[in-house]
């Protein structure tokens, strides 16, 4: 009967009854150790704070040369001086092929409302064992040497952004280069196979003057990770030997990135021309460290990096990229290039070729990590690189050899 | 089946079981709130949120009917929700209106900050008015003026009007020197290093909102809602400190049955973030309301930028979709990524054409809305389906889209995809509703015919003589029922909808009242 006199009587006694058994338990709300972890990272802004590091010290990851192995040091970096008015950003990088690349960067990024931009930038660079396969187009897998290369470069320069999709820039500097034996266990030394006659540069180096100027026609939807438009850049680089006058040149680059989104964009046709020309002229030639090389992660991913170098190249990549869930993509390419010796050939024929498939990491639209596995009539290749294949260049910035 | 069968006649045959129905039943509102003025403010993490609810399936899960209903399976009015426009049709007006109560801000005087956020794509301020009234000050994202802040608008509007708590919004339009910086003041940077707001800052923060022919800046301004502020809810379990939080809420029906109400303006951030719970008190008793908040990132808007395609179709990352993808290279094209959007910034991305309610579902999976049953989805259906065309373009209007082409065409994808989820809920259940005793007999009405859906024709009336503290129920055969006492039970089927039954109880008495509705569809657990 007790039992019975406690059962509720109504709809409103027996919900009043609920609310009794759970008052009789209340406690405050509390959360995991793992949400507490997380909301505490959120809200300290951990990981934002690991990014820009301490008081814009931080670590920098990868971004070296393809080939470098994989590279680490400290990055001071401030983009919020002068309310952000002015950025510097100071990198030193270490390879685990002990590659080693110090960077700095002054720059106005925001000068007349964001249409001029100024900017200071030096380098110093010093790969210990940069791949040489022989000059043109006919050099053979077998053949592969390393030699050391050292450049150091300073440069200012400026860009204008008259409308709004144009940026003309132009850009002044110096470059001191070094070439020197290369240091990796079973290959033999670039300076051991070639001299001066048949490689020229290999034995003397020199410093130049750099001074380019470039035009970019920019209509991709999102620059860092485009979907669909355009990006077409056309950049003339003059080199003066200030030491022998005979090493100068110039050199014209050609970039033409395309990009066709279907599906709503989450299929995308993914198009890229490449090409350096390089004329010396005048009894000149072009040393063999500054002529442009293909192979490795961002064109011919069948091959090694710089299987292929010569005093022209050209390449062109076609992407397949479709949405595998909203944080990867998957990639289908097929690329072709050669290097050759007149601009003449710059043609469709005799280009080697490669195809593969790769799958890309994204973060907000942006591909923080990629994994490409191409394949070609010399074996296959496998790059882990973080960043976009067609990563855009900083603009303005002279064209650095060592890959295009 | 059988084995619920039994243990549900065993539960009604031991002694001092409740009767099915009490006298009060069907209860509409809850009964008064207990004092809960002992909860405290908890924040929750996003990233746990996100990564908890997308590896792991918290709550409580099964095929269990919906609680926090009464006896005629409608949540009652309460801290939760509250029947509206289903119940008591509102007009046009008090549809635009929504939850408005106390106005805009006040134009008696500048608008003074007193708190910025500028992180992010998009920033926002805090205001306070010449009345000292607290506003949180929203913005459309530079691609795309007017979308994100006629989204809020108008989805806050619908769910006023389908009965969840929302605050008051509204669209303001304003000039740089219209705003003034309180003095002292802070403000984060992405860092979370704090410093004091100064003019110039207001400046550059407006420098990322677009600005309308007349030079003004358009936004959102939410009036902070009155009370003390507690956090998210869950779409799981109870709050341990509130009284009155009894219903695991993935169990609530409100809960499970917002998932349609989501799927109808593309609430894909339908989850704990975008949520609040607020200390307010009523009659001197402090209890906890829980709101619907921040629907910026609804229709074709993801708030900074516009809706992703992907968007409703599928979750941010699922197992099986992601393998059909990886080995398919993408050949398998999803149903979603083959929609068509016509190019109207100020509306984004949203469409009706390919929409499939059945197959919406938010960013990530949200165990109230796993939880919902066919019956769940009537409930909410029945509501969405009662706006008429008029009052959809009546609360798009509230939107104050400049481009006519970009109304027209919000409003005729919200009728288009109403439609749909009418059709979809009324198939799986018989849409029959709004069951009353008229005229010595009972009536209803047939959803599905009423809105051209195609009704479910001739409807079969069994009706039982029902034992309300056995809770049992005996064929009454040719009998006519007595209304003047006891309960009765009427089966209804329709020879259109096999395996579709709808149980409705009646109490017999001077004036016969209904007092219980229960849907039944094939293979229902009950």
């Amino acid at each position: 009967m007790a039992a019975q006199a406690q059962e509720p009587t109504s709809r409103a006694e027996a919900i009043e009854k609920e609310r009794d058994r759970k008052a009789a338990e209340l406690r405050p709300e509390t959360l995991s150790r793992a949400e507490q972890t997380l909301r505490d990272i959120q809200d300290k802004k951990l990981l934002e704070r690991f990014s820009y590091g301490y008081n814009g010290l931080r670590a920098a990851i990868g971004n070296m040369a393809t080939g470098s192995g994989f590279a680490i040091g400290p990055e001071f970096n401030r983009e919020d001086l002068l309310r952000g008015h002015l950025t510097t950003r100071i990198t030193a990088l270490v390879s685990t092929r002990r590659w080693q690349k110090y960077e700095s960067e002054i720059g106005l990024p925001r000068l007349a409302n964001g249409q001029l931009t100024l900017g200071f930038h030096a380098l110093h660079r010093n790969y210990s064992s940069v791949d040489y396969y022989g000059p043109g187009p006919d050099s053979g897998k077998g053949g592969r040497s390393t030699y050391r290369f050292e450049d150091t470069r300073v440069s200012a320069g400026g860009g204008w952004r008259p409308v709004r999709l144009v940026r003309l820039a132009a850009r002044s500097g110096y470059v001191w280069t070094n070439v020197g034996p290369g240091d990796r266990k079973g290959a033999i030394s670039t300076d051991r196979l070639f001299t001066e006659r048949t490689l020229p540069g290999i034995e003397r180096q020199t410093n130049f003057t750099e001074n380019s100027a470039s035009f970019q026609l920019d209509w991709r939807d999102d620059p860092a990770g485009p979907k669909t438009g355009g990006n077409y850049v056309i950049q003339q680089t003059w080199y003066s030997d200030r030491r022998f006058s005979r090493y100068g040149f110039r050199r014209l680059d050609l970039d033409v990135q395309q990009y066709v989104g279907f599906f709503n964009k989450t299929r995308r046709l993914a198009f890229r021309a490449k090409a350096a020309l390089t004329d010396a002229g005048g009894g000149q030639t072009v040393p063999f460290y500054m002529q442009p090389a293909i192979g490795g992660a961002d064109d011919l991913r069948g091959f090694r990096p710089y299987r292929f170098s010569g005093p022209n190249a050209m390449s062109l990549t076609g992407e397949y990229r479709w949405e595998i869930f909203s944080g990867m993509d998957g990639a289908l390419f097929a690329d072709a290039g050669k290097v050759f010796p007149r601009r003449g050939q710059l043609n469709f024929s005799n280009l080697e070729s490669s195809v593969g498939f790769g799958l890309r990491a994204n973060a907000r639209n942006r591909t923080f990590l990629r994994i490409d596995v191409g394949f070609s009539h010399e074996g296959f290749a496998v790059f882990v690189k973080f960043n976009d294949v067609f990563q855009p260049r900083p603009f303005g910035v002279s064209q650095i050899p060592l890959g295009y | 089946m059988r084995r619920a069968f039994v243990a549900l006649l065993l539960a009604a045959a031991l002694p001092g079981a409740p009767p099915r129905f009490y006298d009060d039943d069907p209860l509409l509102a809850e009964p008064p709130p207990r004092d809960a003025s002992q909860a405290q403010r908890r924040k929750l993490s996003d990233y746990y949120d996100f990564f908890h609810h997308l590896l792991a399936t918290p709550g409580e899960k099964g095929p269990s009917p919906a609680q926090a209903v009464n006896t005629l399976g409608d949540p009652m009015d309460g801290a939760w929700y509250e029947r509206r426009h289903y119940w008591k049709r509102m007009s046009i007006e008090e549809l635009q209106r929504g939850p408005i109560r106390v106005g805009p801000p006040s134009r008696a005087a500048r608008w003074r900050v007193v708190g910025v956020k500028n992180e992010g794509v998009t920033p926002g301020f805090q205001i306070r008015d010449a009345e000292n009234r607290l506003y949180f000050v929203k913005f459309d994202p530079l691609c795309c003026a007017e979308m994100a802040t006629a989204a809020d608008q108008i989805a806050n509007k619908l769910f006023y009007a389908l009965g969840y708590h929302v605050p008051e919004n509204h669209i303001v339009y304003f000039t740089r020197d219209d705003l003034e910086v309180a003095q002292g003041v802070q403000m984060e940077d992405a860092l979370g290093r704090k410093r004091v707001v100064t003019s110039r800052d207001i400046t550059e923060i407006l420098l990322k909102v677009p600005r309308d022919s007349q030079g003004r800046y358009r936004a959102t301004a939410s009036l902070a809602l009155p009370g003390k502020p507690l956090g998210p809810y869950r779409y799981y379990g109870t709050r341990s400190d509130d009284p009155n939080d009894t219903v695991p809420h993935e169990h609530r029906r409100d809960l499970r049955a917002l998932h349609v109400a989501s799927a109808w303006v593309d609430h894909d951030d339908s989850r704990a973030i975008n949520t609040l719970d607020i200390l307010v008190e009523q009659r001197g008793v402090k209890f906890i309301r829980h709101y619907q908040l921040d629907l910026g990132s609804t229709l074709g808007s993801a708030s900074t930028k516009i809706n992703s395609a992907r968007s409703g179709g599928e979750y941010l990352f699922a197992w099986k979709p992601a393998a059909v993808q990886f080995v398919t290279f993408g050949l398998a094209v999803p149903y979603w990524a083959k929609a068509y959007y016509p190019n109207l910034p100020s509306v984004g991305r949203f469409e009706a054409k390919v929409f499939d309610p059945d197959k919406w579902v938010p960013e990530y999976p949200n165990p109230a809305f796993r939880n919902r049953l066919p019956d769940d989805e009537f409930w909410m259906a029945k509501q969405i389906v009662n706006l008429t065309d008029e009052e959809i373009r009546a609360i798009v209007r509230s939107g104050q889209l400049s481009d006519r082409r970009a109304e027209e065409y919000l409003a005729d994808c919200l009728i288009e995809r109403r439609n749909k989820i009418g059709r979809a809920a009324f198939h799986k259940v018989l849409p029959l509703d709004r069951f009353r005793f008229e005229g010595g007999a009972l009536k209803w009405t047939d959803l599905a015919a009423q809105h051209g859906y195609g009704g479910v024709g001739a409807v079969d009336v069994l009706w039982h003589r029902f034992d309300n503290a056995a809770g049992k129920a005996e064929p009454a055969g040719a009998l006519d029922p007595d209304w003047s006492r006891g309960y009765w039970m009427a089966v209804l089927s329709a020879r259109a909808r096999p395996g579709q039954r709808i149980r409705v109880y009646v109490r017999g008495g001077a004036e016969p009242r209904v007092v219980g509705v229960d849907h039944e569809w094939p293979n229902r657990v009950r």
